[in-house]
Parts: structure tokens; sequence; C-alpha cells
């Protein structure tokens, strides 16, 4: 072990000396300070609007005068989705994703206003956060200050002296990769302090923060050792150079960018419009509410008018058009859902192609594991609409219900005829305080960690495979004519 | 030319090379490739459509021609617009799979329709598309630094330096004929499978023209740039790392950090501000006197002023008012909006005139019709079609025509016109300088050098 | 120096290598006692760097066998690296480190240490100006280099020596300066192998000249009297050797 620090510390001390590595290590390590700084603070302005926002959305609603039940069900509620804390060091699909949903009844709003489509195309390049500097630049800056780590010996002699003085290949490059591995540590050392102040402050479990450390750890651990080994392998510096970047280009930029399109051709997705077109046309087809002969609807009044023990719905004790309003309301989101299902289980399926790449490239692994720990992956936004469609079935059938029992048959018929049938129609505003304000919940610490374990346990076989390969290439190296 | 052929015999007998270009070569083919299936794809959803959407209207229309009411076929009828690809599309997809392609519109207020976003995959637009722009924004220049890196200290360190170059007629004329070679091989890597691709999606002339134009310019700054960079007396180990975190410099992180800078100095709130502002003008009417929405909307729109005044029941005419006035107390916003989305665009611009990388990207979406202006142009055809739907359904809510099924098919129709694309001649000039600036800088240091 | 028991410091017998189907060394046997020069002297692709190789384990033998104090090198390379000093042509030493640095980091690499005054000793012993001491060796001639790498043999109290064309590129002055010492090794007891093509200097010291000749010994001289060899019967036979 000493003798591995010994090497460790050599190689560290040529870092030090060769100023184009010097200088790239504090460029970079400047580089993820300002991504972490940047990203914190675009992020706190995010958490901070979207609080304002859903605030001002929550008084709007609560501020609305006596009204008709059905007037509010139009008025409707806005959701914003809130910012997860961990997001300032993976924004994941943050931009990709609208932020706020228009929540009204029978229809089911987008979210809109996410960032990409309001950005400049600049966006397409990546956005700078501390995920992209440790998931892309981090790997090739510590290619180009390690490539020639035991290739360059070689090529200068110093190699076969080392192993001449009584060092094993397996010793070497463990110390080689050392040194790399403390200048890939000075690198990240920024994004880590973010992650551990996010985790402190309270932003983020201890558990994801801890994972997510974890996983960017193995990450990088894993490009050293492959850098090692491969320098160690080929006889010239520049050759491990060529073959490195090819490598980092294949795994982390081409990749990645292949995988979508393999995705979408396998499990194709629908258009919103094709979707609302196609609830519409189900929707007639279950049954036609302006239809007053329609045989569903027909049904229902048969089914009400038995369990009222009435003859008439004049007799109903309710209000016949609020419980129309309800089964509207219930077909029209039963519809809403199983389209949602449909639309996120073919997003699951070309989510689940580009996981199955990840073993080609550990940047897709790393990025799973980073997005899904960080709460800004598909899931996650996924968890949000369905929330948000949860809050505004609830909150439509409240007022659904209220248009039954508070509003009465008579005044609801004349309403549109008459100014006093229409005064009388509307209720008191104290319906509209006491509804539920959108609290959508965090998925709990234990599902958030079981999402990331696949990825966790891909990262960790790259590492093994690279400790391997660097262990072979020890082996190599005690036997090689240096 | 003799020393031309001869330097492309010596470069289809290296190995290295020749499978280099290939590489670059099938890159670009399949991503041409999948640039034509996604252009399909997108084009087979649009017609898809067509029939879906005439069986909806035709659903309403069976049910709304009964009373022949305008309210109801106003209200309950969507109208479908749709933005086709262009015919360069292919090459450069751009925000076109994070903006919808096809919405359908009513003539009720737009502000709260125009913004509906599309049913993607967040996570599969994360990484960026891998079409023709991406191989030659991000690729090509690394192919340029595998082939140039070593021009001159690949044969000083084999050692070959001086004999070539005293063995050659003129050093200069070798040089210059290795170079032309390796960037013409390059060239047409990417320039032969992009013009396979004009041609099955019918690419007009002069954007396939402007095309090889940027793909020339860009490869000519990356290619003046290895040379400066190789022509100093480096290794090949030092030049092409030089020249790779020039690459991730170019990029990577300047567009990056460009975007962040751009982002926090524009920032673009209004859009949910919109929404909610939109949303409470709009439902405000049914708790003010509706003598006061009528007179908001008078004001701009006199020509109904001399209709039928409005009693105590519910009349159609009003509540499609009250939705234009919400529309219009929300004007500022969506104007504000619109303007800092053009923003943010042009001042990428500026960032492309001095970072080539950002320059090609930008250009060759500017002319594919795939930039956040060509979505911006579209949601201005759509706010034309929709002020079109509105003309067409006052008449009959104005002034209470019966409104048939006859009616339905008078209808106006979207008339689509894919984006013409633009010139874009501020970013080429951008491209053109910086090599320019690359080439002195590198002229006046080798001469200060003495090189 | 420490000496070795049964005097063979060095054993190889009918070491045959085979590089694909060319054979390079064609059962070459040769030893070296304790306290003996070996010169081995061969024309170029006579094998003399592959016998290097198999010495310090870096090969595979087709067939035959290598000892090096009583160590097998195909199967424990790293113990017999420690016990040898491999001296090449041209030291390689670490540009961003002074000698004392380069030699305290060598050492380390083998698991030792040496305290200031037994570096100091080593360097003296070497002839290695004392300027130069902590000094970077980016600036230090060949000469420097081999005496650094001789002092670092010293600390590490190598019985073997094997010596790569030591004295090509040395001034004469630098080259009687490298016999003294390798005299004085020899004096105390080390096992010196001196490859090289150098016929003049190599006679000067050694105690045995063999010639190796396409992969094998095709002649062996012993040093007798005081003129030591033959030099006219040497350099026929060398030239002979390099024509063939």
């Amino acid at each position: 072990m000493s003798v591995m620090i010994s090497v460790a510390r050599n190689a560290l001390r040529h870092l030090l000396r060769s100023r184009i590595a010097l200088t790239g290590v504090v460029l970079v390590a400047l580089l993820t300070l300002a991504a972490a700084v940047t990203s914190r603070a675009y992020q706190a302005d995010q958490a901070g609007l979207r609080d304002r926002l859903q605030h001002a959305a929550d008084q709007d609603f609560a501020a609305q005068p006596n009204r008709h039940p059905h007037r509010v069900v139009h008025f409707g509620h806005f959701a914003i989705r809130p910012a997860s804390g961990l997001a300032a060091m993976d924004p994941g699909v943050e931009a990709f994703t609208g932020n706020m949903i228009f929540l009204e009844g029978h229809r089911q709003n987008s979210a809109n206003f996410g960032d990409a489509r309001q950005s400049s195309l600049l966006v397409r390049f990546g956005q700078l956060s501390p995920a992209l500097v440790l998931q892309v630049i981090a790997p090739l800056l510590l290619v180009f200050i390690g490539a020639g780590m035991v290739a360059g010996e070689r090529e200068r002699g110093t190699l076969r002296q080392s192993l001449l003085a009584g060092v094993s290949g397996g010793t070497l490059l463990g110390g080689k990769a050392l040194a790399l591995g403390f200048a890939g540590l000075i690198i990240s050392a920024p994004a880590f302090g973010l992650l551990l102040w996010v985790g402190v402050n309270g932003g983020a479990r201890a558990s994801a923060v801890a994972l997510s450390a974890l996983g960017y750890v193995a990450y990088l651990a894993f490009w050293t050792l492959l850098i090692v080994a491969v320098s160690a392998m080929v006889q010239r510096s520049r050759t491990a150079l060529i073959a490195l970047v090819g490598a980092w280009a294949f795994s982390v930029v081409l990749v990645p960018r292949l995988a979508p399109e393999v995705a979408a051709g396998l499990a194709p997705l629908p258009t919103r419009v094709e979707t609302d077109i196609a609830v519409q046309r189900d929707l007639r087809a279950m049954g036609d509410s302006h239809n007053p002969n329609d045989p569903y609807f027909a049904a229902f009044k048969q089914k009400t008018l038995k369990q009222y023990g009435v003859s008439r719905v004049e007799d109903l004790p309710v209000n016949y058009r609020g419980l129309l309003a309800i089964e509207g309301e219930k077909l029209t989101s039963s519809l809403f859902d199983r389209y949602a299902d449909q639309a996120f289980g073919a997003m699951a399926a070309q989510g689940r192609v580009m996981d199955a790449l990840a073993v080609v490239s550990p940047t897709i692994a790393i990025r799973r594991l980073s997005m899904t720990l960080a709460e800004t992956d598909l899931s996650a936004y996924r968890r949000f609409l369905e929330q948000a469609e949860a809050y505004r079935y609830d909150l439509v059938q409240r007022l659904n219900r209220l248009q039954a029992t508070a509003v009465t048959a008579e005044d609801d018929a004349a309403k549109s005829k008459s100014a006093a049938a229409e005064s009388r129609s509307r209720i008191s505003a104290d319906h509209w305080r006491s509804m539920p304000h959108f609290a959508p919940d965090r998925p709990s610490a234990g599902e958030v960690t079981g999402r990331a374990l696949p990825s966790l346990i891909v990262l960790l076989l790259w590492l093994a495979a690279g400790a391997l390969l660097a262990a072979r290439a020890g082996r190599r190296l005690n036997r090689s004519a240096a | 030319m003799n020393a031309l052929f001869r330097e492309a015999r010596f470069l289809l007998g290296l190995k290295s090379a020749v499978a280099a270009i290939l590489c670059l070569f099938l890159l670009s083919a399949v991503a041409v490739g999948a640039g034509l299936v996604e252009v399909a794809r997108q084009q087979a959803t649009i017609a898809r459509i067509a029939p879906q959407q005439a069986a909806d209207v035709a659903a309403i229309a069976d049910w709304a021609s009964r009373e022949k009411d305008p309210g109801n076929a106003a209200y309950y009828t969507f109208h479908a617009t749709w933005d086709p690809p262009s015919d360069l599309a292919f090459a450069a997809i751009g925000t076109r799979d994070v903006s919808p392609y096809v919405l359908r519109v009513r003539a009720l207020g737009l502000e709260a329709q125009l913004y509906e976003g599309e049913i993607g995959n967040p996570e599969a637009a994360l990484p960026g598309r891998f079409d023709f722009a991406f191989v030659l924004v991000y690729l090509a220049p690394l192919f340029v630094i595998l082939l140039f890196h070593d021009l001159r200290s690949g044969e000083r360190e084999a050692g070959r330096l001086g004999a070539l170059e005293a063995s050659a007629g003129s050093p200069r004329g070798l040089w210059r004929a290795r170079i032309a070679v390796r960037a013409a091989g390059l060239f047409l890597a990417l320039a032969v499978p992009f013009l396979i691709g004009a041609a099955v999606a019918g690419t007009a002339l002069w954007k396939t023209g402007s095309v090889l134009l940027i793909v020339l310019a860009y490869l000519a700054f990356w290619i003046t740039l290895s040379v400066v960079v190789a022509r100093a007396k480096r290794g090949s180990l030092a030049n092409a790392m030089t020249l790779a975190a020039a690459w991730m410099t170019l990029t990577l992180i300047v567009p990056a950090i460009g975007h962040v800078v751009i982002n926090s100095a524009i920032p673009l709130r209004q859009g949910m501000e919109l929404g909610q502002r939109q949303r409470t003008a709009v439902h405000r009417a049914w708790d003010i006197p509706k003598s006061q929405t009528m007179d908001a909307f008078f004001r701009t729109h006199p020509e109904w002023k001399d209709t039928a005044p409005l009693t105590e029941a519910f009349h159609w005419k009003w509540y499609f008012a009250f939705h234009q006035v919400g529309d219009e107390s929300a004007a500022d916003l969506a104007r504000a909006y619109r303007a800092g989305v053009l923003k943010r665009a042009a001042w990428s611009e500026r960032l492309g005139l001095v970072t080539p990388g950002v320059a090609a990207q930008l250009a060759l979406h500017r002319l594919a019709g795939a930039d956040p202006s060509a979505q911006i142009a579209y949601q201005d055809r759509i706010r034309a079609f929709h002020g079109a739907l509105r003309g067409f359904y006052y008449p009959y809510l104005f002034r209470d025509r019966p409104f048939g099924r006859d009616d339905f098919a008078r209808a106006p129709v979207y008339q689509a016109a894919p984006d013409p694309g633009g010139w874009p001649g501020g970013l080429l000039l951008g491209l053109v300088g910086m090599t320019a600036l690359v080439a002195a800088v590198g002229a006046w240091w080798s001469r200060r050098e003495g090189l | 120096m420490t000496s070795i028991d049964g005097g063979k410091a060095i054993e190889i017998e009918d070491l045959v290598v085979r590089y694909g189907e060319r054979q390079v060394l064609d059962h070459l046997s040769l030893c070296v006692a304790a306290g003996e020069v070996y010169g081995l002297l061969g024309g170029n692709g006579a094998g003399k760097s592959t016998t290097l190789q198999a010495i310090l384990g870096f090969i595979q033998p087709s067939a035959g066998r290598v000892s090096v104090a009583g160590l097998d090198p195909a199967s424990d390379p790293a113990g017999v690296r420690r016990t040898i000093a491999y001296i090449p042509e041209n030291v390689a030493l670490y540009e961003h480190l002074t000698a004392r640095e380069n030699v305290d980091y060598f050492l380390q690499l083998g698991g030792l240490r040496a305290d200031r005054a037994e570096m100091d000793a080593a360097f003296r012993a070497v002839g290695l100006a004392e300027e130069a001491w902590s000094r970077s060796v980016s600036g230090f001639s060949k000469g420097m280099r081999q005496k650094t790498a001789i002092a670092l043999a010293l600390l590490r109290r190598a019985s073997v020596l094997l010596l790569d064309e030591p004295t090509s590129g040395l001034d004469p002055g630098a080259s009687a300066d490298f016999n003294a010492l390798v005299s004085r090794l020899r004096g105390e007891g080390a096992a010196i192998l001196i490859v090289t093509h150098d016929l003049i200097g190599v006679a000067d010291i050694a105690d045995r000249i063999g010639f190796l000749e396409r992969g094998r010994i095709s002649a062996e001289m012993v040093a007798e009297g005081p003129d030591r060899f033959d030099l006219r019967a040497l350099h026929d036979r060398f030239s002979r050797v390099r024509a063939g």
C-alpha cells in the first residue's frame, strides 16, 4: 500500500508540474463550481416563483365570489410543480416538461411553459449543471490528463525502470489510478459540496444524497480505471488518447443520443390531438349527454330514480344536473386515465429500451441514477401529473356534489333565462375557501431508492469491469517487454 | 493537380484515415436516415389526423345541427392546425420534438389554448436528437482533429519530416495538397449522405446549397484551427489535447454557459402569469354586469355594436365576447412572452457570431425552419387562423343566424405552409469571420515564432 | 554487495525463445558467477536484448531454463528483479524530480528506504558531483544518469548487475570512470553481465567474453595474464561473428 501511495504521489507531483494538466483541473473545478452555484441559484429562483404562483392560484381560487358551482368547475385551478431539492445537482428533464397545469372540468390539459420550448436552441447543447460537468466533461478531462500516465512513461523509458525497481504492474496501476482519481475528486469537489449542502439544508434526503454521491464516485472511478488500463495496454500516449476520446465520444455523446431514436421507433407515442379526438369519440360511444334518448344516460336516470325511490326527476331530493355532472366527469376521467396510462406506458417502454443501452454506455446508467435520485426523471413528472389529475378530479367532483346538493333543480334550470334564478343558483364563497389545496407529496425514500437501485448496480458492474480490465493490464505489465 | 492525385492515393493507403472518413460517412448516413424517418413519421401523423378530425367535426355537426345554435358549433368544434416539416427538417429537427406540430383550437380564448404542450417523452428529448446537424456540429470536428492533429508532427515523430519536405518539389504545395485531400474526404463523407437525403426530401436547391456552404465553412474553421495548432512545433499528443480541449470548450462549455446567461438575463415568467391572468379575466365576466363586458368588447370590435342588445337570458355572443376580452386583457403578457422567446433566440445568434458550433447549429435550424422563431411563426399563423375562426362564427352569433350542417363545411380551413426557412447570412458571416480570425492569429503567431 | 552462495549468480541453460516462426535464442547457455564480469558480445539481431528480457522476466522462454540468484524469472519476475540492477543504455529517470528524489522514489517502488547519509555515500561512491545531487535530472548527461542508476543499484544492494551498452556514447574519461566503478563492484562480489558490441571497452574489464551468434554462444574467451585478452584474436573472432 505504501508503495502504491508513493506511485500516486509521484504521479500527482508530475501532474502538478505539468502546466496544461494543472490548468485543466483548475478550470474544470471552477466550471463545476460555477455550475453548482448557478444551478442552485436558478433552482432556488424557480422554487420561489412556483411557490408564489401556486399561492397566487390558491388565493385566486379562494377569492371567487358567490358562484354557481359549475362556474367554478370551469374557473378551474392551477397545479404548479414544486421544484425538487436535488434539481440543483441534476435538473434532469425539468426543462423539457411543463411546470403548470390548468385544472378544469371535462378536460385534461397539458403541463405548459416548459423551459425548453421557451429557450433558444442552446438548450440542446446541454444545460450547465453539476450533473453535466460530472457526467460529460469530467471524464474527458480525466482522459486528457490520464491517457499518457502509463503510456507516456513507457515512451520515456521510466516504466521499465519502475518495474525493474521491483514494483508490480498492479501496484503501479493502482497508484496511477489513485492519483487520477484524486484529480477527479478535485474536479468534482464543488458538486459534492453542493450535494452535501442540499442534504444538510433539508432540500434532499440523506439517502438520495449518499446514493448520488456513491453513483458519481463509481462513475468517475470507472473512467479512472479504464483510462489507466488503456494507457497501460497501448504502446503510445497518442494511441491511448485517441482510443479514449473515441470511447468517450461513443458512450457519453453518441449512445445517449441514439437511444431515443431507437426507443421512438420501438414504442411510438400518440399526439395530444389524436388523444383528444379519441377521448371525444369514446365518450360519444359510451353515451351522448346531448341526446335525451341516449341509452346510457337513460339507464343512469332509471338507476338514480330507483335509488331515491321516486318516479320523476322533478321529485328527486337533489339536483339531477349535479348528478349528471358527477357521472359525466367520471366517464371523461376514466378515459383520460386510460389514455394517459397508455401514453405513459409507451414512454416507460421507451425508457426501458434506453436504459438497456446502459450495457454499452455507463453514462446512461449514471444519468438514470442521478435523475431518479434528484426526482427530476420521467416517473417524478408522471407522479406530478397523476397527482394533479387526482386533485382535479376530486375538486371537480366536490363542486359537482355541491351543484347536486346546494343548488335547487329549479334555479339551475332557470338560471340562463332569469337573473333572479341565476342569482339564487350562486352558492356561498365560503365553499371555495374550504376546498383542499394542491399539495403533491413526494415519493417515499424507499421508493426512490428502489427505482435507483438497478442503475446503481449497473454502475457498480461497470466499475467492476473497469477494475478487472485494470487488473489484467497490471498483470500484463509484469510480463510486457515494457 | 498531380500532387492532389498523389496525396489522394496516399490517403487511401492510410488505413486509419480511410476508416475515420468511412466512419463519419456512416454516422451522417445514419443521421440523415433517422431524420428522414422522423420527418416521415411527422408527415404520417399529420395525414392520419385529417380523417379523424373530419369524423370528429361530423359527429358534432350531427347533434349541433339539430338545434342550429351557432354557439354550440362554435363552442364544441375544434379546428386543426398543423405545421408540416420543411423540406430540410430531416437535417435539423430542432424544436419540433419539444413543441407540438399539430394543435387544435376553437373560437374560445386563444391564450388558454396556444401554449398547449405535446405528449412527448421528456427523457427522450433530453439528450437531443441524432440528426445531421448533430453529426456536423459535434462529431465532424472530432474527425477533423483525428485527421489533422498529427499532419506534420506525425511525420516528424516518425522521422520522415525532413526527407518528405526535401523530396517534395515545394513543401508548401505538399502540405496544401495533403490538407485539401483530407478536407475533401471529410466534406464528401458529410455531403454525400446529405445530398441523398435532400434528393429524397426534395429540398429546395438554395437550401441544399446553403447547407453545403455551412458544412464547408464549419469544416474550414476546424481545419484552420487544427492546422494552426499543428504548425506549432509540438508533439502529436499535445496537439490532440489542445484541439480536443478547444472542441469541448466550443461545443459544450460555451453554449451551456451562454444558455445559462441568456436565460437568466431574459427571464420568461410571463408564460405562467399569462395563463392565470387570462383565466381570471375570462371568469370575472360572470360576476360583473354583462354590459361592462360588452362595452369592453365593442371598443375593439365596433362592427358588432349595433347588434341586438343582451337580455337577462344567457347569450352565446356574450360568452364569446368575454373570452375575447380575456385574451385582450392578457395581450401585453402574450406580447412580452413572444418577444422574450425571440430575444433569447436573438442573443443566442449573437453568441453564434463568435462560437462556430453554435453558428452552424443555428444556421442549419434557421434554414430548416426548426428554431424558436419558426415555432413563433407557427403560433402567429395559429393566431391569424384563430382570428379567422372568430370572424367566421361572430356573424352567426351576433346576428343570431342559424348554424346548419352546411355551415360546418364553410368554416375556414387552416392553410398550412411549411416554414420557408431563412438565409442565415449573419451566422455564416460569423463562421467565416471566426475562421479568418483563427487563420490570421495563426499566421501572425507563426511569423513571430519564425516557423 | 551480497555474494551468491554456490557462485552461480546467472545461469542460463538451453534457452530457446521463439517469436512465432522466428527462433531468436537457440539453446543458449551461459553463466555468470559472483565476483565475475561477463561480456556478452554480439552484432545486431544476435539476440542480445532477448537474452536480457529473459533474464528480467519480460518474456517467457519457449524451452530451457533461466535462474537468477536461484530464482526463476519466468515464474517469479518480481523476486528476480529485486536482486538485479539493470542499467540500460539510456537510463530513464523522472525529469521532474532531482537525482535524490529519483533514487528515493525508485527505492520506494521496491519497498526500500535509504537515509540521507546512505544516499550521500552512494552518490559519492559512484562519483556523481555533489552539486548535482539535488538538481533536477532534466539537465543530466548520459554518464550522470548512469551514475545515478548505479548509485541506486548500490543502495538496493543488488547482487546482479545487467549493463546494456554501458560505454557507448561516453567520452574516454567517463568510460574510464565507469570501468573503475565496475571493477569495484566486482571486488565487492557482484555478478556483472555486460551486453555490448563495444569490443575494446569490454575487453578492459571483462573476466570472460562470450560471442552471441544467431541465438547461441559460438565461442567464449577467458581473460588470462596481465594482457587479459589477445585483442587481435578477439577482433578477428568478432568480425567473423558480425559477418555471419
